[in-house]
């Protein structure tokens, strides 16, 4: 964790190539994850709905709570790594207070809306699904941003 | 690095930390059960090739969270150091003990289902502690 203690990542040639690589592969990991998911869930909200509240008319099950569970649980993981990796380089950028604290709070925020949404869904139905998508599709976005003012920041030796 | 940045990283990790473990503890409920008859029942017909398609991702995510929940020992007060040597061997321990006695359980030691509930829960709870003690602490310093 010697980037989170060092005074300015740039001073350090090696970490700075590092984070620059490791902050390229985590913007193509977001990516690949919502093409992923919009491969299994689809591309609008009423596909997700039917995926996971089922749908009579098309016959399709609802799916299994074990699985919508199981689901979130590995999502999560990632999600939070990426967190961390980047809201540990994040927090010593040179970046306006308030705008670090909009970002790192709004990704903080629908990183938690996504699991509890989802798996509320017994309870409030469609609204629970689709606070789960627009929480899931938030995060990347606010992530992707956020990755991409790092590389460039990094590229410039800003941080 | 800023005192303030570092209570925000603990509270934020503290937070999913514990939403994931709630996911965690509701997903070994609807897949397996709490008694040592469902553990036993659940691990019993798994395969080795199946039991290492859960147990190495969660050995490489898990080390990563212990890592980077432990570090934020070395920012704040506690009695001793010794508890902080205490505490990481213990999670450490309760986490391996809790991720391979399914092999034990798989291989006919039945009394292993008992030893991962044992393992799992106190993970859970020391790692609650652990949370408890940044919190704190980060409150304090506030």
């Amino acid at each position: 964790m010697k980037f989170i203690v060092s005074k300015k990542l740039s001073d350090t040639p090696v970490m700075r190539i590092i984070l620059i690589w490791m902050f390229t592969v985590l913007e193509g990991v977001l990516v690949l994850n919502l093409v992923a998911k919009s491969i299994d869930y689809g591309t609008s909200l009423g596909e997700w709905k039917s995926v996971i509240m089922g749908n009579e008319a098309e016959f399709i099950d609802p799916l299994p709570l074990s699985d919508l569970v199981l689901q979130v649980h590995t999502d999560l993981f990632a999600l939070i790594m990426i967190f961390v990796m980047i809201a540990s380089v994040l927090g010593r950028s040179p970046l306006p207070r308030q705008l670090k604290v909009f970002v790192l709070g709004s990704a903080l925020a629908s990183l938690l809306l996504y699991p509890l949404g989802w798996l509320s869904v017994t309870w409030f139905g469609s609204a629970s699904v689709a606070a789960g998508a627009f929480a899931f599709i938030l995060f990347h976005l606010v992530m992707l941003i956020a990755g991409m003012v790092l590389i460039v920041g990094l590229i410039r030796k800003r941080i | 690095m800023p005192a303030r940045f570092v209570r925000f990283a603990a509270v934020a990790f503290g937070s999913l930390i514990f939403v994931q473990l709630c996911i965690g503890a509701l997903l070994f409920y609807l897949l397996i059960g709490f008694s040592a008859e469902e553990v036993m029942e659940y691990y019993r017909i798994k395969s080795f090739h199946g039991l290492l398609e859960t147990l190495i991702p969660h050995l490489l995510f898990i080390s990563i969270v212990l890592m980077a929940t432990l570090h934020f020992l070395a920012f704040v007060q506690t009695k001793d150091n010794g508890e902080k040597v205490r505490l990481s061997h213990t999670l450490f321990i309760l986490f391996l003990v809790d991720q391979t006695s399914p092999i034990a359980i798989a291989q006919g030691a039945e009394i292993f289902a008992y030893v991962k509930i044992g393992a799992f829960l106190g993970f859970e709870l020391v790692l609650g502690w652990v949370w408890m003690i940044i919190f704190t602490s980060s409150l304090k310093a506030a």
